[in-house]
Order: C-alpha cells, then structure tokens, then sequence
C-alpha cells in the first residue's frame, strides 16, 4: 500500500533525474499511439469503393425498383382509365341519372290518372255501394255487405224458396261481395305500390353505381309481391266466373227436376179427371 | 484489440527504457521500439468500409432477390387482373356488340309494334255508337262528360220512377255506373299505357347509350316501371272484378225475385184451385 502512494514521487524522481529516456518515451508514445480513423477525402481507395457500391445502390433502386414500380404504376394507370371511361363513366351515370329524374315525371302521371274521380250512379242506393266500392279504404269493406244488400236485396226467406235456390242465392252473393271487397283491396295495394315505386325511384337518383343494385334488389321483391297481388286478383275474378258457370249449370240442373216435377203433376191431375 | 496490443508492448518498451544500462543499447532499445510500436499502434483498415462494402452487397442482393422478385409478382397480377377486367368481365368489343344490338332491334321492332298498337280498332257505323266509340278509344281524360252524354243517347237513361220498380232503377242506374266508372278508368289507363310505352322508349334509347357502370340506373329505373305497371294492372282487374260481381249480383237479384214470383204464383194457383 505505501509502495503505491509512493509510486507517483518515484515516477517523478526518475523522470527529473532521466530526462533523455522521459523524452524519449513521451515521443514514442505521442508518435506511435493508434488514433482513430478519420473520414475519408475521396484519395482513399475504399472511398472510390464506396462511391462505386453507392451508385450500385442507386442503379438497382432505379432499375430495379424504379423500373419495377413504374410497370404497375403504367399496369394501373390502364386500370382506372379502362374503368373510367369504358365501365363506370361518369358523364353516362350522370345521364342515366338524369332521365331516372325524367321517368319520375311519368311516374307521377300515371299516378295522378289514376287518382281521376271515376263515381257515375245516380241513385242513393247505387252511390252508397259505388262509394264504397271506389273508396280505395280497406277500413270501409266492413261497410259493404250493408250497401249490397240495400242495392241487390237479401237473400229470400226459407219460405219463398227452394233449399237449393237459397244456396245458390246466398253462394252468388257471397262470391260477389267478397270480389267486391277483394277491389278495395287491391286499389289500396296498387295505392301503396305506386307510392313504394317512387320512393325507390327517387333512391335511384341519389344512387352510387355501387348502391343501386341494392334498391334493385328492394325493387325486384316489390316486383315479386305486387304479381302476388295480380294473382290474388286474378284468382278472385276466376272464382266469380267460376260461380257464374255452376249458376248456369244448377239452373239447367233444377230445369230438369222442375220439368219432370210439372210432368208428374200434370199426368196425376189428367188421371184425376 | 489493437489496443490492447498496443499497451502491452508500449509496457515493454516502457521497462526496457527505464532499465537498460548504456546510452548505446537505449539507443537500440528505442529504434526497435519506434519500429515495433509503429507496427503495433499504425492506423488498420478501417474495418467499417468493408462492413459497408458488405452491407451495400447485401442490400443489392435484396434489390435485386427480394424486391424485384416482389414487385414482379405484383405487375404479374396486376396485368392479369387488368386483362381479367378488359378481356373477361367487360370486353370492349362485347360492350359494343350489345350496345349495337339495342340500336338495331329499335330500328327492327319499334315503329313495326307502334305501328301494329296504333292500328284505328273504331268499328261503329250508326252515329251514336260513332260518338260513343270514338270517346272511349280517345285515351283522353278530359271529356268524362261527353263519355257519359254519348253513353246515354247509346244506351239510354235510367227509367224515371214511374215506369220501373225500385229495385230496377237501382240495379240499372248501378249497371250503368259500374259501367262508366270502368270506362272511365280505362281512359285514364289507355294514356297510363301510353306514358309506359314512352318510359320504355327512353329507357331502351338509354340503354343503347350506356355502359356497364350507368346501366345500373336503367335496371333498376326499369324494375320500378314494372312496378307501376303491375298497379296499374291490378287496378284493371279490380276495376273487372267490380264489374263482374255487379253483373253476377244483378243476375242473382233476378234469380231472388224469380223465387218470390214463383212462390207467389204457387199460392195463387193454389188458392185457385181449392175455390174449384
């Protein structure tokens, strides 16, 4: 331990008493100490290394890469000019939009042609059922069979008819009624069929390319449910023919009955006389 | 490490100064040294450049492996995507072709089909019938009076309440309604029938204009005409529906008074007989 606190005075002696040696260390040491590497001025062979590698670098990057990149970019480009102006061209959108807007117009008159007041009878009676019947309120077929029947009568009391004339009777009227009520129904549906059709046409024209096969799908179900209607309709009108056609038929049927009713009544009272 | 290197012999260096004996042999003592430190402690390649020397390959390797074979892949795609788009989904020539197609079946079928709907069905030949005729085929919806006017010197009025029994009056006068409210209607739906005609012009003049993008619109615009032409319909058939059950009701009516009569005619008959 003291020869350590003592080594820097015994440093210092021997350096005061060999000055030669001390000077001569010192130069060594000042000349020969690895000091670190300075940055390069372009003499060095490595830079020109360097510099060759860099623009190596650099020529990939612009061959390579550049040249790669522009491709797609020129791929690309191709892309959205062919979309642009073969699928999705705006100035043909913006004009089919546009006459979406003008069939709107034909839409609306054809909606107010049918809305023209149509009422013809004349007569209390008639005009209480033809009101009711033009009425296009499901809320008023309740008041139908009142106004039928204060127009076309009752059915007969047991006593004035046949059985069979009663259930032909009360079946005819039946069918008739009920086609009656099955137009309010459907006025009423076409009513609101034709308000849904413009909704959905006015959706059209706030439409994206893109959106539009939507509202067409929306479009296509209305479709689907308003031929369902037609059906019912149809159906309907077929049930009334129908009706028609086994009224003619009972009638020839009780024709018969009745004429061989009339020619057994006739052979008794001729053999009665 | 040539540090390291350096420290040691300079230690050496340092104990052979501080203990050689002659000036001759110091002498010696440091030019070896000098020589020896000059070899130990002078400036290395720089082991950095050789580094970067390598880096820079590396990254040229990845250039020109990775990176190219990358962005090759993408164009790869991208044109096939590219001739999927103009050769498969949306051909040019395919467009037109449909396009020309629309143009020439206007030109085959449409003045021939306007020309066909548009032949004079009217086939009256008294005067009144005439007048009649020509109002309910005008496709007009502002004369309804002169349709009931024409109607009536046709058909004739609704007897007065002295020369029929209520119940006649009300199912003629009911008849008759029946039948002008239709007539009526299908004025307003003979014009309804002409707009459509014209919606269906201008869509398919549209269609022979447009492009896959636009043509979106015309479908959908096209569905929702078929909509209103399924309502206009259905108001047809209600309208028919109205009348058939009017004329089977009135049938029925007579079939009611039949029973009463007959029923009537028994009793009398009856009666008849019991006073023989």
């Amino acid at each position: 331990m003291t020869k350590i606190t003592e080594l820097p005075r015994t440093v210092k002696d021997w350096l005061l008493g060999h000055k030669l040696r001390a000077a001569i260390l010192a130069l060594v040491l000042v000349v020969t100490t690895p000091w670190p590497a300075r940055a390069q001025f372009g003499l060095d062979p490595c830079c020109a290394l360097l510099a060759a590698g860099l623009a190596s670098v650099q020529s990939a990057l612009t061959s390579v890469v550049g040249g790669g990149l522009n491709q797609i970019l020129g791929v690309d480009k191709a892309m959205q000019q062919f979309q642009q102006t073969v699928v999705w061209p705006q100035a043909l959108i913006n004009q089919a939009k546009s006459l979406v807007g003008l069939l709107q117009g034909n839409f609306n008159q054809i909606q107010n042609l049918m809305k023209l007041p149509v009422s013809s009878a004349t007569l209390p009676a008639s005009q209480q059922l033809e009101q009711v019947l033009l009425s296009h309120n499901p809320n008023q077929i309740a008041q139908t069979s009142g106004a039928y029947t204060a127009l076309y009568g009752p059915v007969p009391a047991p006593t004035a008819a046949s059985p069979q004339v009663l259930n032909m009777v009360d079946m005819t009227d039946a069918a008739a009624q009920a086609a009656m009520k099955r137009a309010i129904e459907i006025d009423a549906l076409a009513d609101l069929e034709l308000q849904a059709a413009n909704q959905l046409n006015q959706s059209i024209q706030n439409a994206a390319p893109g959106s539009a096969p939507i509202i067409e799908a929306q479009a296509d179900a209305w479709l689907i449910r308003a031929n369902a209607y037609t059906q019912a309709a149809t159906a309907d009108l077929m049930r009334l023919r129908s009706i028609d056609l086994a009224n003619t038929s009972a009638d020839i049927k009780m024709g018969a009955t009745n004429t061989t009713n009339l020619r057994q009544a006739l052979a008794n009272l001729l053999q009665h006389e | 490490m040539q540090v390291i290197a350096y420290v040691v012999f300079f230690a050496a260096f340092v104990w052979l100064v501080v203990t050689v004996k002659s000036r001759r042999r110091l002498i010696a003592v440091t030019l070896t040294g000098v020589m020896v430190m000059t070899l130990v402690g002078v400036l290395q390649p720089a082991q950095a450049q050789s580094g970067m020397l390598r880096g820079i390959q590396v990254i040229l390797s990845v250039i020109n492996g990775m990176i190219q074979t990358a962005l090759t892949s993408i164009n790869t795609v991208r044109t096939a995507e590219n001739n999927l788009q103009q050769l498969v989904a949306w051909p040019q020539q395919l467009i037109n072709q449909a396009k020309a197609q629309v143009t020439q079946m206007i030109g085959q079928y449409r003045t021939l089909m306007s020309n066909t709907f548009h032949v004079n069905l009217n086939s009256a030949t008294l005067p009144n019938p005439q007048a009649f005729e020509a109002v309910i085929r005008d496709h007009q919806v502002n004369n309804f009076s002169s349709l009931t006017t024409t109607f009536g010197n046709t058909y004739g009025l609704i007897p007065v309440a002295t020369t029929a029994n209520p119940t006649d009056r009300a199912m003629s006068d009911m008849d008759d309604a029946l039948a002008l409210d239709n007539l009526k209607m299908l004025k307003a739906s003979d014009q309804a029938t002409d707009i459509e005609l014209q919606s269906a012009d201008s869509i398919e003049n549209a269609a022979s204009q447009a492009a896959p993008g636009s043509a979106l619109f015309l479908t959908a615009t096209a569905i929702v005409s078929g909509i209103h032409s399924q309502a206009l319909t259905q108001k047809m058939l209600a309208a028919e529906l109205r009348q058939e059950a009017a004329r089977l009701a009135h049938r029925n009516t007579l079939r009611k008074e039949n029973a009463t009569h007959t029923t009537q005619l028994r009793g009398v008959l009856v009666n008849l007989l019991q006073h023989q």
